[in-house]
């Protein structure tokens, strides 16, 4: 039973009602907002003597002084003389609580006048309807953090049909920048879910992107400071406080093809970290991504949609291009394809070819090029494809893609080619897991509530609504829920907030909450967390502890990023993880005679077939071109721009 | 003096709010007097408190100086000191109940004291952990008849006879019998603040700070450790040139003590002090009863810094904040939610 905590109280004034009752305590009592109490009436309603659980979400505290004019009186105006009177004036301890269940719940009734208690673990159970899934050998509870009351500590699960699907899914975490831990509460998160989630409902993965520096990119690292008061909540909540075991890294190229662009970029870390770049095909597959925010038109669209479907990867013959066919792999052989039209063309003063116009032609040849410009070192000219692992994803796998310092244009490309391979595989179920929880931070600039509606707003917009019966799952973080898309926000199952900013709590999102509530919310201490949880009438305060990963502002001082290397080190930082023989001097020799595009080509290739025999395989890449090279040269393509200092333009 | 702890707390905060058990309620009572006839009262529940029919006339009843040789106006020698460890207090509450016969009203009443005591913290607390409190009936036995008190008495209810027996009970006026039902229930209520002055002056070590006279009191007036303090005068023990020198009072200061002695009472030592400024003259000023073995001008001046110092807090917003101690409005507060 317990101690009695307090007493519930109601006058015609303030009444209780069934969801909100008030109740006095001692002024010591260990309570504040947030605590959860259990109320036992003394009345039986059909035979049952009920119970009624709920959590503080108002306090009040006033004396037997009718005005504060009173007070002044009586001490004849100095403060002085108030405070040190013999006898302290009578002061009360009043809270409101909202209930969170009633047992029996029917029917259902005012929160009787009775006893409040602390509630004891069990009671929380109870309380948040935890008991319901949280069933001996077949749970579905995954812990999100410690409730903590006086003495009374109680673990707190989500229901992982809640979080993961089918019956509501995602998450969306809010908060201040820095203070509300909000990057650090979802990596503790994913491990907890790798921890828990449970055999029966299949394998998960997760698939992170990094938007932001160095904040992802050592999640295979051990964390450099764990407290024991973070091995201890680890403990009680049944998480290892481990990094996470199986990780891959990917990273388009800079723009100058030589290095990935990541910040892990340190060389003892390259073991897992491959590079993400894509051909002419993978892109153009999504070109409407880039292509709809321009004054594309329908003309222009059709004539995309004949080179996609007409022209690229076949060998494409037309009388206007003569007799020898044409076959488009790359950007490179594109913008070929594009120039001889395009000259034919002018020699025959046609400004037609096959109904599209001249005019339409340069047009779609401007944009598709520029693509491969912007987003150089995703977009390879010669067609090289280094992709995630589809069809192979594994069990409690992290793939995080490194984005934090593209082109805009480049991080849409990615986000809505990964998310609709992400889609489309988990439909045929064809990716290798049954799960993936995709991460996305700063959601506000891919979600935003305002702006024009983009491609990869209106993805997420469809994963939010959709993704739960796939196992596509959205875990989103951004500084302020409201200016994140509605529908968004709104699907989104779970939501965590952290320390929040007061001007977001005063917008009309946090209305229902209650003032002390909110107030809390804007006191909220690193590593709190309020959670709200379908099975949750209300929602309730926990603490998690650090995440046992490397943060990434000590992962780039522990692990710094490597220098931008020559080619030579280039080659030999890339080809390396293949073969540990390959030496700096080995690569020199090999490539003396090679131009840059030749080596950078024959160094993409060998990465994506990953053959037996890397040094000679690399080696014959660069000799079957050389002599063709030789014989006539090709001119560089020339969207190629040189920077005047590049050493290797020649 | 007890200081409450954590496990304090449990007393603080009890199972119910069931009233002190102190007998039956006027509901109660009522249901046994229906069955034997009579009439219920026209208006319900009006409180006898309210309407005030046996006031004491207000009157100059000089005493004798026992400080000097006429009253004067004393300046108390050092600040007002927090001494006293516990403040007593009695509520009553009565209705005329029901009319068992025509004209003859029997009157439930409701009795209660209490001492709160000051924790180390300055938090007040119940005594002992319960007031006193006491149901009662009050009529005339022998005119009510046999049977209706014994059915009372099997009833549970307390019976209290305001007629002495060998007095002649027959033609009474109503108002009459109302007069003396009172009487007797004022009586009731100062037996319980004189058994728990009683108890207090006993076994505590601290002063405890009495509303009202402790002359009425038997061991309690004659202890050092009763502080009476009187908040109305309707008898002021002064004579003409004493009460200009009331009238002059300033607040903090005192008057000569006196010896007041009534028919029926120990003799004690007073003194009158003003507490606060206020326009009346009478506004702001206490009578300060103690007991007289050991009295000396010392122990008036210190009483009288006792008495200063429980100024603050200000009572309000009680009407008589002036001169009432919020020790003793905590009391009474205490005694109208428990027992009234
Ligand atoms: N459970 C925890 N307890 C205490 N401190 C923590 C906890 N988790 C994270 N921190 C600390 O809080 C700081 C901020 O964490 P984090 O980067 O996750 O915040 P954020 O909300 O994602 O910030 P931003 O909006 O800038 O991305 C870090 O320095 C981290 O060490
Ligand atoms: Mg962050």
């Amino acid at each position: 039973m317990g101690e009695i905590l307090g007493r519930v109280v109601a006058t015609e004034r303030r009444p209780n009602t069934p969801h909100e009752f008030h109740f006095w305590t001692a002024l010591d009592a260990p309570v504040g907002i947030g605590t959860i109490v259990r109320v036992e009436g003394t009345n039986p309603v059909s035979g049952h003597l009920p119970r009624v659980y709920g959590v503080i979400v108002e306090g009040f505290s006033y004396s037997d002084l009718e005005t504060p004019l009173h007070d002044v009186l009586g001490a004849d105006g100095s403060p002085d003389r108030a405070s040190d009177a013999p006898t302290r004036r009578t002061e009360i301890r009043l809270y409101k609580g909202a209930v969170l269940r009633h047992v029996p719940d029917d029917p259902l009734q005012p929160v009787p006048l009775g006893s409040v208690f602390l509630a004891s673990e069990q009671d929380v159970a109870v309380a948040l309807r935890m008991d319901a899934y949280m069933k001996e050998g077949q749970s579905t509870g995954i812990p999100i953090g410690l409730y903590r009351a006086g003495a009374m500590a109680s673990p707190i699960f989500l229901d992982a049909d809640f979080l993961l699907g089918p019956e509501a899914a995602h998450l969306n975490i809010t908060g201040v920048s820095g203070l509300a831990t909000k990057t650090s509460a979802v990596e503790w998160l994913l491990g907890s879910i790798f921890a828990h989630f449970p055999e029966k409902k299949g394998t998960v993965a997760a698939l992170c992107f990094n938007v932001k520096g160095p904040d992802l990119c050592f999640l295979d690292q051990p964390a450099t400071r764990l407290e024991p008061s973070d091995l201890e909540l680890y403990d009680k909540l049944g998480v290892p406080p481990a990094p996470f075991a199986n990780v891959e890294y990917f990273a388009p190229y800079t723009a100058r093809g030589y290095s990935l662009n990541t910040l892990r970029s340190n060389e003892s870390l390259s073991h897992n970290l491959r590079p993400l770049t894509w051909g002419l095909r993978e892109v153009l597959q999504y070109a409407e991504v880039l292509l709809n925010k321009d004054d594309v038109d329908a003309k222009a669209d059709a004539l995309i949609d004949f080179i996609r479907e007409r022209v690229v990867d076949q060998d494409f013959q037309d009388a206007a291009l003569g007799t020898t066919p044409h076959r488009v792999q790359s950007f490179t052989e594109l913008e070929r394809f594009f120039r001889e039209l395009l000259r034919a063309m002018e020699e025959k003063n046609h400004e037609q070819w096959r109904t599209h116009h001249v005019a339409t032609i340069r047009k779609v040849r401007n944009r598709l090029t520029n693509i491969s410009t912007r987003c150089r070192g995703l977009v390879t000219d010669d067609g090289t494809v280094s992709d995630l692992p589809w069809g192979a994803f594994q069990d409690r796998g992290v793939y995080v893609v490194d984005v934090a310092n593209l082109e805009e244009d480049a991080q849409d490309l990615i986000f809505a080619r990964v998310v609709t391979q992400l889609r489309e595989r988990l439909e045929k179920r064809t990716l290798g897991v049954d799960h993936v929880v995709v991460f996305v931070d700063e959601l506000n600039k891919y979600a935003p509530s305002d702006g024009p509606d983009t491609y990869v707003r209106k993805m997420l917009l469809d994963v939010a609504e959709r993704g739960r019966y796939l196992g596509l799952v959205l875990f989103a973080a951004q500084q302020f829920r409201s200016q994140v898309h509605r529908r968004v926000v709104g699907n989104s199952g779970t939501a965590l907030f952290g320390r929040m900013d007061s001007d977001e709590l005063a917008t009309p999102g946090y209305a229902t909450l209650a003032p002390a509530t909110r107030t809390k919310l804007a006191t909220l201490d690193k590593g709190e967390l309020m959670v709200r949880h379908p099975h949750f009438t209300q929602p309730v305060f926990v603490r998690f502890p650090r995440p046992a990963v490397l943060s990434g502002r000590e992962g780039v001082e522990k692990f710094p990023p490597a220098e931008e290397p020559t080619l030579d080190e280039a080659i030999v930082r890339a080809l390396r993880p293949l073969d540990r023989t390959i030496t700096l001097d080995w690569v020199k020799e090999t490539i003396a005679l090679a131009d840059e595009d030749e080596v950078l080509r024959a160094r993409n290739r060998t990465l994506q077939v990953r053959p037996d025999d890397p040094k000679a395989f690399f080696r014959a890449q660069l000799k079957r071109r050389i002599p063709a090279e030789t014989v006539a040269p090709r001119p560089r393509p020339a969207i190629r721009t040189s920077p005047n200092d590049d050493p290797y333009a020649f | 003096m007890t200081t409450l702890g954590r496990n304090g707390r449990e007393g603080r905060v009890r199972e119910s709010y069931a009233a002190p058990s102190g007998g039956a309620n006027v509901r109660e009572v009522q249901r046994v007097l229906a069955q034997h006839g009579g009439s219920a009262p026209a208006a319900r529940g009006g409180s006898l408190e309210t309407h005030s029919t046996t006031i004491t006339p207000p009157r100059l009843d000089a005493a004798q100086v026992v400080e000097g040789s006429r009253l004067e106006a004393r300046v108390i020698v050092g600040a007002p000191v927090a001494a006293c460890g516990g403040f007593l207090d009695g509520i009553q509450r009565s209705v005329v109940a029901w009319y068992p016969r025509a004209m003859l009203p029997a009157i439930h009443a409701t009795v209660a004291a209490a001492i709160r005591t000051r924790a180390h913290d300055r938090t007040l607390h119940t005594w002992r952990g319960a007031p006193l409190v006491e149901r009662a009936l009050y009529l005339p036995v022998a005119l009510a008849g046999a049977e209706l008190v014994a059915a009372l008495g099997a009833a549970g209810v307390s019976v209290v006879d305001t007629l002495p027996p060998d007095e002649h009970a027959g033609d009474r006026h109503p108002q009459e019998l109302i007069g003396v039902a009172r009487q007797a229930i004022q009586e009731r209520r100062a037996q319980l603040e004189e058994r728990l002055a009683t108890e207090w002056c006993a076994t505590e070590q601290l002063p405890l700070y009495v509303d009202g006279g402790i002359s009425g009191f038997a061991a309690a007036s004659r202890s050092p450790l009763a502080i009476g303090v009187v908040k109305s005068h309707r008898t002021l023990y002064v004579d003409a040139e004493g009460m200009a020198t009331l009238a002059a009072l300033e607040p903090g200061q005192r008057s000569s003590a006196m010896r007041v002695a009534s028919r029926g009472r120990t003799q004690v030592a007073s003194w009158y002090l003003r507490l606060r400024a206020e326009g009346d003259p009478l506004g702001g000023l206490v009578r300060i009863e103690v007991a007289e073995p050991g009295f000396n001008s010392e122990r008036a001046d210190l009483v009288s810094r006792w008495v200063l110092a429980e100024r603050e807090p200000a009572a309000l917003p009680d009407a008589r904040w002036r001169v009432m101690a919020y020790g003793i409005r905590d009391c009474e507060e205490y005694l109208r939610a428990v027992a009234g």
